[in-house]
């Protein structure tokens, strides 16, 4: 009951903040920007589909649609939206600290885990309202703009994905979307714990990721033994979900590694939470 | 450590204190900020906790608030010992250092979100305490909006929301006009008598905890120097501060700077100082009766200040 308490707190606090909504804003402006940029640009896209596969298939209609947009855009932001996520998950303990309302709100006879629980499952929460609202931004209203049909997938060859096909597809590509994202945030968790103030995190948060992005991207043998153990090795591993046979085995396998991260972040943030003594 | 002193207040009081504190030290690298504290809180009390800057002050209180550990000892809320970790907290609540809060809510939003955590977020008792600190008017107005007077304000209301038998200021009135500092002052007193609340305060403004506390410890570069009831130890101290409101000064003076009972005469603006022992007052009164030197008042001063810098004096 008093954890429910607690991330209700939370969560108000969270989106009492304009910086919770940068994200939001942004990509409210820029989805639709993209879309209508996606659809003035169909008939060289189109254009460039039929090429590929005039002697293998009869295109009749549109290949481009919304689940193709939506797709597309996916591909462009997975590297951008963990910024605007660690802006909430960085100010988390960071900014309580900086602002100096832990010396009220910690007084109180409540544990530090409560307190840590709590502020995590808001972030969670959160990261989870922000996937939702990019997924049914994107594919949404790529849909009413773009229409719906069969979507093309250019993966050793061309995959044909019926609509519903598609649409599951979709959602299961967004459910793994959130566990990076939920990452992401246990990142930004981390160093907030760490600092005093909520720029720090951020910067952290994505010096980090960009770091082992690097090492995870990087054709040299020297990394290659180390790859498979970077949870950024398995960032877009969305994209497999539109494979076929859809590689079940490699999906678990980067959502078993990431999971762990994220229990290695959050352990160790509370760990430090715990012992931290709250002077300012 | 010098001795300390116990009073008769605090040997003469039940077992249970408001807070008992044993032992306790806490480091930070290099600087011993708490050693071996030990002081006993009597229940119903306005207890001062007095220190010099950097003494040590806010560390204790910081340890007994739960931001901060200590390395050693343990201490206890009415019986309720901190073994018991975050529950000793139970019956007490704090204002440590300058009153904080989320400064983009309202005064009512903040004291909804901290009431929460306590089950103490009744809208009526919320409203009722905004009333008693006068905040009522501006309770929708964003906490941003205030000033730091409001705030400490806000900060009081929000200590007392869980109905605590304890309370816990630190330096309550920093960066506060005379106006704000003699409001927060009253406030403490009203709320001490009429709420049955024991206060435990910190302050580093001697006049202030002389004017209210009735209890009072010293800490000295994290060593308590002294404790007890107030009047207790003014009583051992040896020379006091007097102020006299004559009709004659110049007669007055004349007999005081020939008189073996006090040393230091000063003429003030409106009255004259002298120092005195403190057991020859009633001689000198008596001798100044019979000098036929009419006085309209008699007062100490400044005998915190004299008994701070005596046991400063010690360490």
């Amino acid at each position: 009951m008093i954890l429910l308490k607690l991330t209700q707190n939370e969560l108000y606090k969270i989106f009492s903040l304009i910086r919770s909504y940068i994200g939001v804003v942004l990509f409210t402006i820029i989805v639709p920007l993209i879309l209508w940029g996606y659809g003035m640009g169909t008939s060289h896209i189109e254009g460039q589909i039929e090429n590929a596969v005039s002697d293998m298939f009869f295109v009749e209609g549109s290949p481009t649609n919304g689940y193709t947009a939506a797709y597309f855009i996916m591909n462009f932001f997975w590297v951008h939206i963990p910024f605007l996520i660690a802006l909430v998950g960085g100010d988390i303990f960071a900014g309580e600290q900086a602002n100096g309302t832990f010396r009220i709100y910690a007084t109180r006879p409540i544990s530090r885990l409560s307190i840590f629980v709590s502020k995590t499952l808001a972030t969670m929460i959160y990261t989870l309202l922000f996937v939702i609202y990019f997924g049914l931004l994107t594919l949404g209203l790529g849909l009413v703009w773009h229409g719906g049909g069969d979507m093309l997938v250019f993966q050793d060859g061309v995959l044909i994905l019926e609509g519903s096909d598609a649409m599951r597809r979709f959602i299961i590509a967004y459910g793994f979307s959130f566990m990076n994202m939920a990452l992401v945030s246990a990142i930004a968790i981390f160093f907030s714990t760490m600092v005093r103030n909520a720029i720090g995190p951020v910067i952290g948060t994505m010096a980090l990721i960009i770091f082992a992005l690097m090492i995870s991207t990087l054709p040299l043998d020297v990394f290659r033994g180390i790859q498979p153990y970077m949870f950024t090795t398995y960032f877009s591993n969305w994209e497999m979900v539109f494979y076929d046979p859809i590689p079940w085995a490699d999906l678990f396998r980067g959502l078993g590694l990431i999971i762990s991260n994220l229990v290695l972040f959050l352990g160790t943030a509370f760990i430090i939470f715990r012992r931290k003594d709250i002077l300012s | 450590m010098n001795e300390i002193q116990t009073t008769d207040t605090i040997a003469g009081m039940p077992t249970v204190f408001a807070l008992e504190c044993q032992n306790l030290s806490k480091r930070f690298g290099t600087i011993q900020a708490l050693e071996d504290v030990s002081l006993q809180v009597p229940t119903g009390s306005i207890f001062g906790f007095l220190g010099p800057n950097g003494a040590g002050k806010s560390t204790l209180i910081r340890v007994i608030a739960g931001l901060i550990r200590s390395d050693s000892g343990h201490f206890s809320i009415f019986d309720r010992s901190s073994d018991l970790g975050y529950r000793v907290r139970q019956n007490m609540s704090t204002l440590v250092d300058r009153a904080d809060f989320y400064k983009n809510l309202s005064a009512f939003q903040n004291m909804k979100i901290l009431g929460r955590l306590t089950g103490h977020d009744d809208e009526d008792r919320i409203n009722g305490l905004l009333e008693l600190l006068g905040l009522y008017k501006r309770r929708k107005d964003k906490v941003k909006n205030f000033s730091q007077g409001m705030k400490q304000r806000l900060g009081l209301a929000q200590a007392l929301l869980p109905d605590p038998k304890l309370l816990v200021l630190d330096e309550p009135t920093t960066g506060l006009d005379p106006q704000g500092m003699h409001e927060i002052r009253d406030f403490i007193v009203k709320i001490a008598a009429e709420q049955k609340v024991t206060i435990f305060l910190s302050s580093h403004l001697l006049h202030e905890v002389e004017l209210i506390c009735s209890d009072i410890a010293l800490i000295f570069n994290g060593k308590l120097a002294a404790q007890g009831s107030m009047a207790t130890m003014f009583s051992e101290m040896e020379h006091v501060t007097v102020e006299l409101e004559v009709e004659d000064s110049q007669k007055t003076l004349k007999f005081l700077e020939s008189s073996k009972l006090v040393s230091d005469v000063k003429q003030l603006a409106n009255a004259i100082s002298i120092e005195v022992l403190h057991g020859n007052i009633p001689e000198l009164v008596r001798e100044m009766t019979a000098r036929q030197i009419n006085f309209y008042s008699l007062s100490q001063r400044n005998r915190l200040e004299n008994f701070f810098l005596s046991q400063m004096d010690k360490q």
